[in-house]
């Protein structure tokens, strides 16, 4: 995740457009910062008061944002770490000392508190197959188990009514409001080249199909704990801010409610846009203060209306569709996401050794009593193309399961290339060279094809965490899909405007992207037109004579698996019936049986079942 | 000695009762409703409207219970069923749900702590000690609730229905039943339990705008912890009550209070589909 | 539409999402009639079923059931128009018991004693199981099961995906003898999804082939050759 070298001409080339997002950027950051400074001589002094606040809470809000908004990572928890971050203000300072040293040493423990708690958290939290509704849950316990931590502190923490009054820099509110502010336009400026670089893409596509992620090669799991880490270190600046401005920290700071208010200013502001919830966190905290005084029980209620309704109704957040309304009334285009240059890719030599591609040895997958695969034992050689065949429920789709993931088989060993697959989550197998193309074409609706196609390249590729590559280098199996089918021209087109067949050519060059040896597909064929069926045809047999990758396939159209397999496997009822040549297979009395469903077990004598 | 027994058991038998209202919704339509607190003050609050128009204290329950679930449907259907296909935006929205049935309450009631009417107080005498009556007869009523939600389910048509659709979705709609009406009166009966746990609890707490916010995080951790089974619920309900309660006794209240918390988190990380 | 006709389709294309598996498939079943579709795994017919019962939606086309066009209902409702169907998996609640899976099937409870009698004189093992758990039959036993429980409510359109799979020839024998047998007494449409031939021609009055979501041949099961003609479709 390092960010990209780039050589001189690569920098010539293809520098213009991430140097034009970086540039928008600064724009936008120097206008800001020019609203900064001028802003506390024209407001008043209340006004300043409560922004300055806001302001903080805004950062904090822009968190929830990156994990909830972008990688769909549902959190109660910013608000600990906001508190961690407080109370290490109020502590150090109350307790200890109070200089310039005592500040920067409070800030380090407050933030590496606060990553230490997020690194346990995201363990618990982001294991693998975890649900995210457990993830949800532990970001829930966590302001929880906090808060009453705090309370428990007794005269140390303050208990239920918190420390205040300790010493801190009473500086003139406009130097406080230029602090904060500087703090938050950094963190924003960082934040919008994060979330539009090809890291940021990755969250995205996390968010939409975590599990296609970990058959990309994707470690979804390390991830987001780091992203939890990195968060909370910020949450934990942000609130340590905010202690020493207001000069006080009480347990509302790390519980669950102000948790609560952090998902309902996202939501409202406008979840996944950064922009949206730092300007709905200010504009709703600021008119907050504002009513508190006169009506705080309507304000809070239509708070509620607005956040159900928004859930419901309106996912994207007011300020999206704000933003779309003005833009139709504008009659203006949203900005296209511009179409990076496609290259080969240096091939990688495959080491041409003695082992064998893949080997299956008595590989096995019960569910309790129920066995679905059976003593399943076969070798696959480089340049083959071997078609998995057999009635419903022969347990084919269980067996790719088993080649792409190692914690899924109950029994026997899969080798590829002399390593043993063991019990590595599918993300490793991948790097093994497992590529894996589900029936389905699960690929992510709102990214561009470009971006689906890099997101393959994640373990090949240093991935930038501040600019989106303008060069895509695709193998050239890859390439050739992207080219035949159409897709070349259309790389900067969200993947929800394509079509069905294109979708399954923009699966499939996913998948080849990985560079894989051993290619699984599943049912490739399902639900295309005759021609569409010929081109994968055509793919499948130069991918096997030209790259001499191993290809397995599921296929319930024998003709196609006539056409193009070199052999073929059947199986029935969790067990491999027949392994051979195609010829071998065609003419078998056995298959023909299985296939007519005349059953194959003798009636037992005195015929009730 | 014996108290601490007492405790754990009456104890066991209030969170039992509060939660069950959860544990039906999640158990059928797999949603975590999160203004279950706001229905249980609702409940609460439905007791004190009767205290003050003067009715019996035994007349709040099934008032309380009748709030619940014209509301509960109404909420279904506007505010549960678009979300259908999104889980976790309908622990969003229902949690702003219960936002909105606080600040209703606050304006219509003001937040001050009420006053209401128990239905039994004093203490029984046996055995050398003396003990809440009011708790004692909880045990009773979560008993009843138990049975009587268990009875529901395996002994009607509605519960037949319920199950089938808990199992498999679409091959009850396949079977002629029409799982959205199953949906909503679950809902609705979901509210209603919630709403007489609130009932129900008031002597035990202070009736005021934030009454049911302790029990939902408690409620929500326990039903998952249950694995959504009436007898899973109860186990949960004395393991982990009986741990908040002996810790709070012998270490802190404060951290007793997490004690539910932290062992269900536990319990889910080793073993994610509950005890039940 | 025929006077007779009780379910039609006409013209339908459907499929999972933008895909299209069944393509512009047109047929009918008359009343009392028993219509075979026969194909080989991955050709659509599952997925005309799970159309036709409302589970998917329609891409084009129409469906309709005894006259009236069904094509956007849900699935329940279709099923409250006295169609039972019985899908291909997961057909049973394996943790209710026999009885329970018995009155699912029937919307009006009230019947029971007299038609489960009915059923135990097609399926006899069935009398002392009523409170044995559906999860602990034999597959043979779960299938008729399944087949007892369509018939509970005396429907008028039967849809069943693939029942003889995995089967031994004797149960075979007995569900297509109780379709036949029950046609005879209550006239009953049934329409069925099949792979095995021998099966579908003993039973059926009609044959379809479907083929890549299309219909590619059809006629009478009891005109010669017919078996050959079949067999030759689903060849490996």
């Amino acid at each position: 995740m390092s960010g990209e070298a780039m050589t001189e001409s690569k920098a010539a080339a293809g520098g213009a457009k991430p140097r034009a997002e970086l540039g928008r950027v600064l724009r936008w950051g120097a206008l800001a910062v020019a609203l900064l400074i001028v802003a506390p001589f024209v407001l008043d002094t209340y006004t300043v008061n409560i922004l300055i606040r806001a302001l903080f809470l805004a950062a904090l809000a822009l968190t929830v944002d990156i994990l909830w908004g972008y990688t769909g990572v549902l959190t109660f928890g910013q608000s600990a770490f906001f508190g961690i971050g407080a109370y290490a203000c109020g502590l150090v300072f109350t307790h200890y000392g109070f200089g310039p040293g005592w500040a920067v040493l409070a800030l380090a423990a407050g933030i590496l508190a606060a990553m230490a708690v997020g690194l346990l958290v995201g363990w618990l939290a982001f294991y693998h197959g975890a649900s995210p509704l457990y993830a949800s849950i532990v970001t829930l316990a966590l302001p929880i188990v906090l808060t009453q931590v705090v309370f428990a502190g007794g005269r140390f923490t303050g208990s239920s009514s918190g420390l205040s009054g300790f010493p801190t820099y009473y500086w003139d509110l406009e130097v406080w409001f230029w602090i904060a502010g500087a703090f938050l336009i950094l963190v924003t400026c960082l934040a919008v080249l994060f979330v539009r670089s090809d890291m940021g893409r990755v969250l995205v596509a996390i968010r939409e199909n975590e599990m296609r992620c970990a058959y990309l090669g994707i470690p979804v799991s390390r991830i987001k704990i780091l992203l939890m880490v990195v968060m909370g270190g910020i949450g934990a600046v942000s609130g340590f801010g905010y202690a020493a401005f207001t000069n006080v920290v009480a347990p509302e700071l790390t519980g669950f409610l102000l948790g609560t208010e952090l998902l309902i200013w996202v939501a409202l502001g406008g979840r996944g846009t950064i922009i949206g919830p730092v300007i709905g966190t200010i504009a709703i905290d600021v008119t907050s203060s504002y009513l508190s005084g006169s009506l705080p029980f309507v304000w809070k209620l239509l708070i509620g209306i607005a956040f159900v309704l928004v859930i419901v109704a309106l996912p994207q957040g007011l300020l999206p569709e704000l933003g779309k309304g003005l833009r139709r009334l504008l009659r203006r285009q949203p900005a296209a996401k511009p179409a990076p240059e496609l290259r080969p890719a240096r091939s990688r030599v495959v080491a041409a050794g003695a082992a064998a591609p893949l080997v299956v040895e008595g590989v096995a997958r019960h569910f309790g009593s129920l066995r679905v695969l059976q003593d399943i034992s076969f070798k696959v050689g480089r340049g083959e193309l071997l078609s998995l065949v057999g009635p419903n429920g022969a347990g084919k789709t269980t067996l790719i399961r088993c080649l792409a993931d190692g914690m899924e088989r109950s029994g026997g060993r899969v080798v590829i290339f002399g390593k043993d697959l063991g019990r590595w989550p599918p993300d490793r197998c991948v790097a093994l060279g497992i590529g894996r193309k589900f029936q389905a074409a699960s690929i992510y609706e709102t990214l561009t094809v470009a971006e689906c196609l890099r997101l393959a390249r994640y373990r090949l590729e240093p991935f930038s965490l501040w600019q989106a590559s303008p060069i895509l280098e695709l193998p050239e199996a890859a390439l050739r899909i992207v080219s035949e089918t159409g897709l070349a021209e259309r790389l900067d087109i969200e993947v929800r405007h394509l079509s069905h067949g294109q979708k399954q050519a923009l699966d499939l060059a996913m998948v080849l992207a990985l560079e894989p040896t051993i290619v699984l597909l599943d049912e490739p064929t399902a639900g295309l037109t005759k021609t569409e069926r010929e081109r994968i045809g055509g793919i499948l047999t130069s991918l096997v004579e030209r790259e001499r990758l191993s290809v397995l396939l599921v296929e319930h159209d024998l003709d196609f698996v006539r056409q193009i397999s070199s052999r073929v496997i059947v199986m029935h009822q969790g067990r491999i019936v027949l392994d051979g040549s195609v010829a071998e297979v065609v003419d078998s009395e056995l298959v023909r049986e299985i296939y007519a469903g005349s059953g194959h077990e003798p009636a037992p004598a005195g015929g009730t079942a | 000695m014996s108290v601490l027994i007492l405790d754990i058991v009456t104890t066991a038998a209030i969170l039992f009762t509060v939660a069950t209202g959860l544990m039906i919704i999640l158990g059928v339509m797999k949603l975590i409703n999160f203004a279950h607190g706001a229905f249980l003050t609702i409940g609460g609050y439905a007791a004190y409207i009767a205290t003050v128009a003067g009715w019996s204290p035994w007349a709040a329950i099934p008032f309380a219970a009748v709030v619940g679930l014209v509301l509960g449907l109404v909420v279904e259907y506007v505010i549960v069923r678009p979300l259908y296909a999104r889980p976790l935006d309908a622990i969003l929205a229902t949690w702003g749900l219960g936002i909105i049935i606080g600040q209703l309450i606050t304006i219509g009631f003001g937040r001050e702590v009420q006053f209401v009417e128990p239905p039994i107080s004093g203490a029984v005498e046996f055995l050398g000690l003396s003990y809440s009556t009011y708790r004692l007869l909880l045990v009773l009523v979560a008993v009843v609730i138990g049975a009587g939600l268990t009875g529901l389910l395996y002994f009607t048509r509605f519960g037949l229905n319920a199950r089938a659709v808990i199992m498999n979705e679409d091959l009850a709609r396949g079977l002629g039943i029409d799982s959205t009406k199953v949906r909503l009166a679950t809902f609705g009966l979901g509210a209603a339990l919630a709403s007489v746990a609130g009932a129900l609890i008031t002597p035990l707490v202070s009736v005021d705008p934030n009454l049911g916010l302790p029990w939902l995080v408690n409620s929500f951790m326990l039903v998952l912890a249950s694995g959504v089974s009436i007898p899973g619920l109860m186990i949960v309900s004395l393991l982990l009550g009986g741990a908040q309660v002996v810790v709070s006794t012998y270490v802190s209240p404060i951290i007793g209070g997490l004690t539910i918390v932290v062992l269900a988190a536990l319990i889910l990380r080793l073993r994610p589909q509950g005890i039940g | 539409m025929s006077a007779e006709s009780v379910l039609e389709v006409a013209g339908v294309s459907s499929g999972y999402g933008e895909a299209t598996v069944v393509r512009d498939v047109s047929l009918s079943v008359k009343a009392g009639e028993i219509v075979a579709l026969l194909g080989k795994n991955g050709m659509g017919k599952s997925t005309l079923l799970k159309t036709i019962m409302g589970y998917l939606p329609v891409q084009k086309g129409a469906v309709a059931i005894l006259q009236n066009d069904v094509t956007r209902e849900p699935p329940h409702r279709i099923a409250g128009r006295g169609v039972a169907y019985s899908p291909q998996a997961e057909a049973i609640f394996h943790d209710l018991t026999v009885r329970e899976n018995l009155v699912l099937g029937m919307p009006d409870p009230r019947g029971f004693d007299a038609e489960f009698a009915r059923i135990c004189g097609i399926f006899p093992f069935m009398k002392d199981r009523l409170a044995q758990r559906a999860g602990t039959l034999s597959g043979g036993e779960q299938k008729m099961l399944i087949l007892a429980r369509a018939l509970m409510a005396r429907p008028k359109l039967i849809l069943i995906d693939e029942i003889t799979e995995g089967l031994q020839p004797s149960v075979i024998d007995r569900l297509g003898k109780a379709l036949l047998d029950e046609r005879e007494n209550t006239g009953v449409s049934i329409f069925l999804v099949e792979q095995h031939i021998q099966f579908a021609l003993r039973v059926a009055d009609r044959w379809a082939v479907l083929k890549l979501g299309e219909i590619d041949d059809a006629g009478d099961c009891a005109a010669s050759g017919a078996a050959v003609r079949i067999a030759d479709h689903l060849a490996v």
